[in-house]
């Protein structure tokens, strides 16, 4: 029957793995049962494919290491994953076949708040519980929805720090810009509101449209408005633009800090020691003493070598833990009962605090506000959380 | 053979109307879709498959139609069936601004011309804030109708294809295509040109319009980027290439193979299926440029008027 | 919450927008040298840019070498890269109706757009080679803005002496003029749209690279350019070469102004508005439609 020596080693193979599969399955009974479904669409392609791409992999390192840990209500879990291309109309169109014809039992939200927007719309349908780990915007969660739960601190309070250690140093003018989309808006909107009640006056205030890459006019403008602080609302590209033309334009205020991008290593990477006593602000840092945090920095890296860790992968692993946890505690796949535990919830993940009011919304998460200082990011803001001071106030660009 | 036609037509009408009662979300909102696209590159094949003048910014009208339903829906409280409507005569009045000095400008003009109407457009949308929310959007309220907005798409899409019908049969679709083929001589036969790629245009933009109003009741949540991009331009123009041009039925042809080629190929190759679509578009152009359509009339010799 | 404007504004950003205009007429240069010959509008103008942009980025990455002598490499590269376009796909629609050239090359566009991302990926990369700028009174001159405004100005007037003065340009404007009176004194029509692809494409790379070194670059970056030169093309006269140099500047000047006026954003459309009524009152371009 078996004509060859290594077909028979073969199948003797495959006949103890098949005793051993069969012994765990008598051990533990749950792991026969079909896995527990978590879908989601992310931007793997398109404008914001390479932090969807990051928000992904946090995705799977959850999956993966829950199920090492036994997976959760003696199930494993699955992710089941699309891509959105950036584009809200395909994200609705996705998570409805997610959850009608993939029938999913649970799901995580996509990448970037104007798709969240769209999508959020779509669970609530069916109410079932959607996780959003990477939607700052006030907005979404304040318009009675029931089933979208907040994971990361609001884009309105992005550059709270910024204005914070300006009032604190007595500066007195700010000018803020902004891509002219959803969660940048939200952000310059805060940042008047906070900039207002600490006593700055904002002399300067203009927006820019997506994919702007030059800024020359509008850093003309800003040289003569001449700002002490500069806080621009900011997705990558953009932040990275924004620093090389202000040195090519000489526009030189005492603190500058962005909101998104600025927190990369690829920021560094691209514009060297131009981004030094750059300030940005962050949901997340890999030194951060949160519970569980180191671990996931050391397995982040070893599964996936050279690639980006930044605060989207935790925020999405951190997102994905609390889903778990509250289903775990539900003890049901049920979307009520899903969503009672979520609301009850008050816990850390590796991205920080985790708990959530009647509406969904994130109150117990906190931003930081970070400096890069000889390549590296120091965390100057706030105090309690600080590992450095920041280097104040930053030198012209001639003499740095 | 034509009873047989109208009938397998009625047949198929009927099992589309009573698809929601067993699809799931997921296949209504699929189908919705389908519908929008079949009505946006039939549109689109009102006027650049029948008079050969290029729209390369068709999508300004699906965008204006989108915003003006979202603005009457949220701002005024209305319905969203008239609100869509009234999202179509926006667009008809853009078109008619628009149309009567660009339309005189021929060829490869005419077509830049047109792409840089919706970049204006999605410019100024992005600067009135006041009226449209600026980048941030505008958020419609919740409402769970992708049942009825079925049916609405895919009255657009009758409509529209219905209209495709009338004219390509007609004396007026003959004069539009009069000035496809040579405008010069078709002006010299006594037909007002100037009048006639006028309606053209007028009828064109009306649907993608009222098409815009459902989407953004659809998606619950419009942005500029979203609503005005090239691609969607881009795409209807594939589509109506794909199925034949000028033809009543190349467009829907083209609509449904590649939408639901998109939908088959997306799911399983995450990063290759733009490179498709590029492939595709090459591919159209240089093997089948009178389409799926075209390539059968020739073959087959089946009547212009199909 | 705006500025007063102060003349010293405007000088800056006139400076601007003089140092964007040539690189503009330069890669504009290129989309008019292909719409004279061949009466085809090339969409994948910018695709071609960023792919001179990489070839740029990956030198200096590589070898560390000045990213400027990458030109000697992207230029003659993707002249060749040009000419088997041209051989291949974009020669069997030039003489299909213009939807047909439109759309070939958006597809060429998108294709090699996503091959780009997938080779590439979609990280934004850049050259950070020459950063910072001259401080000269009141103004400031970005260094690698102005090196891209010299090599623009030099590789434009190459290219004009090329097509005054050379055989080949000379072939090149005769076909432009009329490509049957061309045939007929014996010019190989199909050889010269060869050549004018090719050296288009070059265009575009050389672009390409000097962008390379002025901001970050992806592989989306392209579809940019490609409006841009459309915009230039059709102010200064679609197939006008010296029309494409005018056009250039007086784009880079309209961007920045109306930036500075206006907002950035609102700039987009001003540049719009403005093509629509020169294609309205002039509607064969500034200095006249077809080269002369």
């Amino acid at each position: 029957m078996f004509r060859k020596k290594h077909d028979r080693l073969t199948a003797g193979w495959v006949a103890v793995l098949a005793f051993v599969l069969g012994i765990e399955t008598w051990v533990t009974p749950a792991a026969a049962q079909s896995p527990i479904k978590i879908g989601a669409s992310l931007s793997l392609t398109g404008t914001y494919a390479a932090l969807g791409q990051n928000q992904q992999r946090g995705y799977q390192l959850c999956a993966k290491q829950m199920n090492e840990k036994g997976g959760v209500l003696g199930r494993k879990i699955e992710f089941v994953l699309y891509d959105d291309q950036s584009q809200p109309a395909t994200g609705v169109r996705l998570y409805e076949k997610l959850i009608t014809s993939d029938k999913v039992d649970a799901i995580m939200g996509p990448y970037s708040s104007a798709i969240t927007e769209a999508v959020a719309n779509v669970n609530e349908k069916y109410k079932m519980p959607m996780v959003a780990p990477m939607a700052s915007t006030t907005s979404i969660f304040k318009k009675g929805r029931k089933f979208a739960f907040m994971v990361q601190s609001p884009a309105e309070v992005y550059l709270e720090g910024l204005i914070d250690m300006a009032a604190k140093r007595g500066l007195k003018t700010v000018a803020i810009i902004n891509e002219d989309t959803l969660f940048p808006k939200a952000t310059v909107q805060g940042t008047v509101e906070i900039a207002k009640k600490k006593g700055l006056q904002v002399v300067f205030v203009e927006a820019y449209p997506k994919g702007n890459t030059d800024f020359s006019a509008l850093m003309t403008k800003i040289r003569a408005a001449n700002p002490d602080v500069l806080g621009a609302a900011t997705y990558f590209d953009d932040a990275v633009a924004i620093t090389r033309q202000m040195k090519e334009l000489n526009v030189n205020p005492k603190m500058y800090g962005v909101t998104v991008g600025g927190d990369l290593p690829k920021f560094y990477e691209l514009l060297g020691k131009n981004a030094e006593y750059v300030y940005g602000a962050s949901q997340w840092e890999p030194e951060l003493p949160y519970p569980g945090a180191k671990e996931f920095n050391e397995s982040y890296k070893k599964e996936f070598p050279g690639a980006d860790l930044s605060y989207h992968s935790a925020g999405g692993y951190g997102g994905c833990q609390a889903l778990v946890e509250a289903i775990k505690r539900a003890g049901s796949l049920d979307g009520e009962k899903i969503r009672e535990a979520v609301l009850k919830l008050d816990f850390n993940t590796v991205y920080g605090g985790f708990k959530v009011d009647q509406d969904g919304f994130q109150v117990s998460h906190k931003m930081v506000m970070f400096q890069w200082q000889e390549g590296k990011k120091v965390i100057v803001w706030p105090d309690e959380l600080a590992a450095g001071k920041a280097r104040f106030p930053a030198p012209p660009w001639n003499q740095r | 053979m034509r009873w047989a036609v109208l009938a397998a037509l009625a047949i198929g009408l009927l099992l589309l109307a009573l698809y929601p009662l067993v699809a799931t979300g997921y296949g209504i909102r699929f189908m919705l879709q389908l519908f929008m696209w079949v009505a946006l590159a039939q549109s689109w094949n009102l006027i650049s498959g029948l008079t050969g003048y290029v729209s390369f910014g068709h999508v300004a009208f699906f965008g204006t139609g989108a915003y003006a339903g979202a603005i009457l829906v949220t701002t005024h409280g209305w319905h969203w069936g008239p609100a869509s409507l009234a999202g179509g005569v926006a667009a008809v009045i853009l078109a008619l601004i628009i149309g009567y000095p660009c339309l005189r400008l021929k060829g490869p003009y005419f077509a830049i011309a047109m792409l840089g109407l919706n970049e204006v457009m999605r410019v100024l949308v992005s600067y009135f804030e006041g009226l449209t929310g600026g980048g941030s959007g505008l958020s419609l309220p919740t409402l769970h109708a992708s049942g009825q907005i079925y049916y609405a798409m895919g009255a657009a899409a009758l409509a529209v294809t219905g209209a495709a019908h009338l004219l390509i049969t007609s004396r007026v679709g003959l004069r539009f295509m009069t000035i496809r083929e040579d405008e010069i001589a078709a002006e010299a036969m006594g037909i007002n040109t100037e009048r006639y790629k006028l309606y053209a245009f007028l009828l064109s933009a009306f649907v993608p319009g009222v098409v815009g109003g459902f989407f953004a009741r659809d998606q619950g949540y419009i942005e500029p980027i979203s609503v005005f991009p090239l691609l969607t331009t881009i795409t209807m123009i594939v589509m109506v290439l794909f199925g034949g041009k000028g033809t009543i039925w190349g467009p829907v042809l083209g609509a449904v193979t590649l939408f639901v080629f998109q939908e088959l190929v997306w799911a399983r190759f995450l990063y290759l299926h733009q490179i498709f679509f590029g492939a595709i578009i090459v591919f159209v152009v240089l093997l089948m440029p009178r389409g799926i359509l075209g390539v059968l009339q020739e073959r087959y010799r089946l009547p212009r008027t199909i | 919450m705006g500025v007063t404007i102060t003349p010293t504004m405007v000088g800056q950003v006139v400076i601007s927008g003089l140092l964007a205009g040539a690189l503009y007429s330069m890669v504009a240069l290129g989309l008019a040298l292909i719409y004279g010959v061949m009466r085809v509008i090339n969409i994948a103008h910018g695709t071609l840019l960023m792919l001179g942009a990489y070839t740029t980025f990956w030198w200096f990455r590589l070898l560390g070498i000045n990213p400027y002598l990458s030109l000697l490499v992207a230029l003659p590269l993707m002249f060749f890269v040009g000419m088997l376009l041209q051989r291949t796909l974009v020669a069997r629609v030039v003489d299909a109706p213009e939807l047909s050239s439109l759309l070939l090359t958006f597809g060429i566009s998108i294709a090699l757009v996503n091959v780009a991302q997938l080779t590439f990926t979609s990280d934004v990369r850049s050259v950070e080679f020459l950063t910072g700028a001259f401080l000269v009174g009141p103004f400031a001159l970005s260094k690698s803005r102005l090196v891209a405004f010299a090599v623009a100005v030099a590789i434009t007037a190459i290219a004009f002496w090329f097509l005054q003065k050379t055989k080949l340009g000379k072939a090149i404007r005769a076909t432009s003029q009329s490509s049957e009176v061309a045939m007929v004194c014996g010019i190989n029509v199909h050889r010269i749209h060869l050549y004018a692809f090719g050296i288009a494409s070059a265009l575009a790379s050389a672009g390409g690279s000097l962008v390379a070194v002025m901001v970050a670059i992806q592989p989306e970056m392209g579809q940019v350019y490609t409006f841009k030169s459309f915009l230039v093309i059709v102010l200064g006269g679609a197939g006008n070469y010296p029309g494409a140099l005018l056009g250039g500047m007086l784009l880079g000047l309209v961007e920045q102004l109306a930036s500075l006026f206006l907002t950035t954003q609102l700039s987009e459309a001003v540049a719009y508005v403005l093509l629509v009524l020169v294609l309205l009152l002039r509607p064969t371009g500034l200095l006249g439609g077809r080269a002369t």
